[in-house]
């Protein structure tokens, strides 16, 4: 019993360095965020008033609020969709290659390093300057439009930016996946007679199933959390159409309103919404990797 | 069948390559576009600059305050990181091995948290970097950084502790080694693989990482490197041979970075999702 009381003794004088930190910055913030989203908290008066559910009422028929949360729904599923589907693409092709697999894959993971707040300025400078030459003095008339300024094109061109600076990193999941692949399961598959399609679907898909549950998660996770991207790339404009939640947030605590307590309500609703939306996502993708 | 070989082989390397393309031509437009004057770039984004001037770049350097803001980004990196994993591996070594109710209710109390969206934190962290009086100081943001990275780092440091063998730290504890004395001496060198690993992605996340700083420094004295291209591209929107030079300035470390890391930048990410 003595024995015990000294190990946790000496187990918190270990502990509480990363405890003062973790629950300065982490902890009471998220705890106490959602207290702070009970009251009428802003920039402007030193006090505050507990407003109960108020909040959480307005929030109901916030039409930027909503807007903000379709678009981010919007962004999530075509991104969660295309940037898996090219990267498993991608990493299928290099694993295929045993011989500038490295020089490949250097490449594409390369946009990752780079923060997307530079990678979304690079980006600018191609829709707002290069597509147009190319429209005008190659012919290319598909390229005409305006990227940025035109609702439908910039959610496009915030979807080819974002699967640009993400396709790299699930890859090399997916790529570090495949290879946990026994080659001797795919050669007999194939003595049998499957050609490359059905093996990669019969054999090698099952096995990776992990692999897309972990991508999965990430880029769910990713997805409603954008921020960079858009803040770099449009702003969330014209107007609010390429709003996100995080920016609608960040808007409204940092930039004109100062109405923390409102803002805090909304990002517990963003928490609650993403909890939601990545436990459905785990019990449906780890139910099927027990199938199996 | 060669034929098929063929067909099959063609059709990869043109995936392959057309891939790549897109994956460089931003980078290489902005290069290459960095070294004109204003008029060349304003004729033709895709015509070779006539002549080689570093002119934009030395007039970059001074406008972006490249050399204060490297230096604040690459402290911040150093305080942030070195914090983490101190912090962290301490926690996760101790974590692993007491076997009791409380080092199981700490362990998930660290690892609980790591699924809060960093969007539903913000505000109140702001209000507690006020009352801490650290807005606008770097160590203070360091501090934050710790706080914000510590609980994956326990996670993995917890991890790896777990494979690895008791009887050194035994033996330690035989010939009188204090806790702490084996912590330094004999566990910090033995997890210096997952020391690296950690190391290298979370230099890289407080590097690359924008919206926390945004919202804490606003005294451009202490802008980290996103924050001043930030504010350069907000005050010169169309000088865009001042913007582009601004931006390979500063995706330029950690290009460097990566060169050097390469591997291991790879290899972290891989077993990190095979664990995660």
């Amino acid at each position: 019993m003595k024995n015990a009381r000294k190990q946790n003794l000496s187990l918190l004088l270990f502990c509480t360095p990363a405890l003062i930190v973790y629950i300065l910055f982490k902890l009471y913030p998220a705890l106490s965020g959602v207290f702070y989203s009970l009251t009428n908290w802003n920039g402007l008066k030193k006090t505050y008033d507990f407003v109960g559910l108020a909040n959480f009422r307005e929030i109901l028929t916030d039409t930027y609020f909503w807007n903000a949360m379709g678009f981010t729904f919007r962004y999530v599923i075509v991104m969660v969709l295309v940037s898996n589907v090219i990267a498993l693409t991608l990493a299928v092709a290099i694993e295929s290659r045993r011989r500038v697999k490295g020089f490949y894959r250097t490449i594409f993971y390369m946009p990752n390093m780079i923060s997307m707040v530079i990678g979304g300025y690079m980006w600018m400078f191609i829709f707002t300057k290069v597509l147009y030459y190319m429209a005008d003095n190659w012919g290319w008339r598909f390229l005409d439009h305006s990227w940025i300024g035109n609702p439908r094109f910039s959610f496009l061109a915030i979807i080819i930016v974002a699967a640009w600076g993400a396709v790299g990193y699930l890859m090399i999941i997916y790529m570090a996946a495949l290879q946990g692949v026994p080659a001797n399961l795919k050669e007999a598959a194939s003595i049998d007679g499957a050609n490359a399609w059905q093996n990669f679907w019969k054999i090698v898909f099952p096995l990776i199933r992990h692999a897309i549950t972990i991508c999965l998660f990430w880029s769910l996770n990713a997805g409603f959390q954008v921020f960079d991207v858009i803040y770099t790339l449009t702003g969330g404009g014209p107007g609010r159409a390429t709003q996100s939640v995080a920016l609608n947030i960040y808007e409204e605590a940092f930039k004109g309103n100062i109405r923390y307590g409102y803002a805090t309500a909304k990002s517990t609703v963003l928490f609650v919404i993403v909890l939601v939306v990545t436990a459905i996502q785990l019990k449906v993708t780890s139910r099927k990797e027990q199938e199996l | 069948m060669k034929k098929k070989r063929l067909l099959s082989d063609i059709l990869v390397y043109t995936l392959l390559t057309a891939a790549a393309c897109f994956t460089l031509f931003p980078l290489l437009m902005a290069l290459m576009n960095s070294f004109k004057t204003n008029r060349e770039l304003l004729t033709n984004v895709m015509s070779w600059p006539t002549g080689f001037s570093l002119d934009n770049y030395i007039r970059t350097l001074e406008k972006m305050h490249y050399g204060r803001s490297f230096w604040n980004t690459a402290i911040l990196a150093a305080l942030s990181v070195t914090m983490m994993i101190l912090f962290s591996a301490l926690a996760g070594w101790k974590l692993c091995r007491t076997k009791t109710r409380l080092s199981r209710f700490l362990l998930k109390l660290f690892i609980f948290s790591m699924l809060i969206p960093f969007s539903s934190i913000m505000i109140p962290l702001y209000r507690v970097t006020l009352a801490l009086n650290i807005k606008n100081s770097l160590v203070g943001l360091s501090f934050v950084y710790a706080g914000l990275g510590v609980s994956m780092a326990i996670f993995l440091y917890h991890g790896f502790v777990k494979s690895i063998p008791m009887e050194m730290e035994e033996a330690a504890a035989i010939d009188g080694c204090g806790s702490l004395q084996t912590f330094f001496r004999i566990v910090l060198p033995m997890l210096k693989p997952i020391t690296a690993t950690i190391c290298i992605t979370n230099v890289l996340w407080v590097w690359n990482d924008f919206l926390l700083p945004l919202i804490i420094i606003s005294d451009n004295k202490e802008y980290t490197l996103l924050l001043s291209t930030n504010t350069l591209f907000g005050q010169y929107s169309s000088d865009w041979t001042a913007i582009l030079s601004a931006l390979i300035l500063a995706a330029l470390p950690v290009i460097v970075f990566y060169a050097i890391f390469q591997k291991q930048i790879l290899k972290g990410i891989a077993d990190g999702a095979v664990k995660g």
